[in-house]
């Protein structure tokens, strides 16, 4: 699938990037999915219009579904202080990785020849939820530091191959992106 | 074992009676996260060098987790929400315990 260049530099702040229609529709596909799995954690049921409108939440546990786990993690190892953090910062945290897709989706709708252009802000945007996307595939993948090897060897009749090869593009793309920002720390 | 002096005798009842006692931000090792942007993550957020994001990101990586800030719970609460932002797996505890 890598049939684009990665991302490179343009002039001083700006990386630049021309995916073809594939990989566009691989990405939008993966924000949809980010943004639909984060609204599951949308608080419908708040009692407290006031509490709702500063961001706190009644979830004071932790999402039973393993990758939103793995998003909206704990903060604390002790479960008390954990869920009083969740309570506060959650719904926060779901609304910054929501724009972080969301702004992925527009830029690609919004450019059908697939030329993106993005500045700092938006390379951290980017960074975010194509980090979001390994990180929810590598929960479906199951990845562990043994794993690698045995998901190099997938038979092409299994269907965790097909995500294999998007988790490891994804990989490539957020390094062309990293890439592109340090060089000019160096 | 040295003799402690009044004043820092009363010091550090003043630190265990203030709750300003340090708490710390630990990022623990993900076999997801690339070691490129664990590095960049820290460069960014914590506005530390090149070198020194590399060298944490390497104690994240062979140890299993490292200490990158220190300070009151608040900013660790507020450190701990950006690295979550950016997908890193981040805890906060006492300075004391970790």
């Amino acid at each position: 699938m890598a049939a684009t260049q990665g991302f490179k530099r343009h002039g001083s702040h700006s990386y630049v990037i021309t995916l073809d229609s594939a990989e566009s529709g691989v990405l939008i596909n993966l924000c949809e999915q980010l943004i639909e799995l984060l609204s599951e954690r949308v608080d419908h049921g708040h009692e407290d219009p006031l509490a709702a409108m500063v961001g706190i939440t009644s979830h004071d546990s932790p999402p039973e579904d393993e990758v939103l786990h793995r998003l909206l993690p704990d903060a604390y190892a002790d479960e008390v202080a954990a869920s009083e953090f969740r309570r506060y910062t959650e719904s926060t945290l779901r609304q910054k990785k929501e724009a972080h897709a969301m702004s992925i989706r527009m830029a690609l709708k919004s450019s059908p020849e697939g030329d993106v252009e993005l500045d700092h802000d938006g390379a951290n945007a980017w960074l975010g939820a194509l980090n979001d996307m390994r990180l929810a595939l590598g929960v479906r993948l199951k990845i562990d530091n043994s794993s690698y090897e045995h998901l190099e060897l997938l038979t092409p009749d299994d269907p965790l191959r097909g995500v294999y090869a998007v988790y490891t593009w994804l990989g490539w793309l957020q390094e062309s992106l990293l890439e592109a920002l340090m060089s000019e720390v160096d | 074992m040295a003799i402690k002096t009044e004043s820092a005798i009363e010091a550090e009842i003043k630190a265990i009676f203030s709750d300003n006692s340090p708490w710390v931000t630990l990022v623990w090792d993900d076999p997801v996260n690339l070691q490129s942007y664990v590095t960049y993550v820290f460069m960014e957020l914590f506005g530390y060098s090149k070198a020194k994001a590399t060298e944490l990101m390497l104690q994240v990586h062979n140890e299993g987790k490292a200490i990158v800030s220190t300070g009151s719970r608040e900013e660790m609460e507020h450190d701990v929400a950006r690295l979550h932002e950016y997908g890193l797996w981040a805890t906060i505890q006492r300075g004391d315990l970790a």
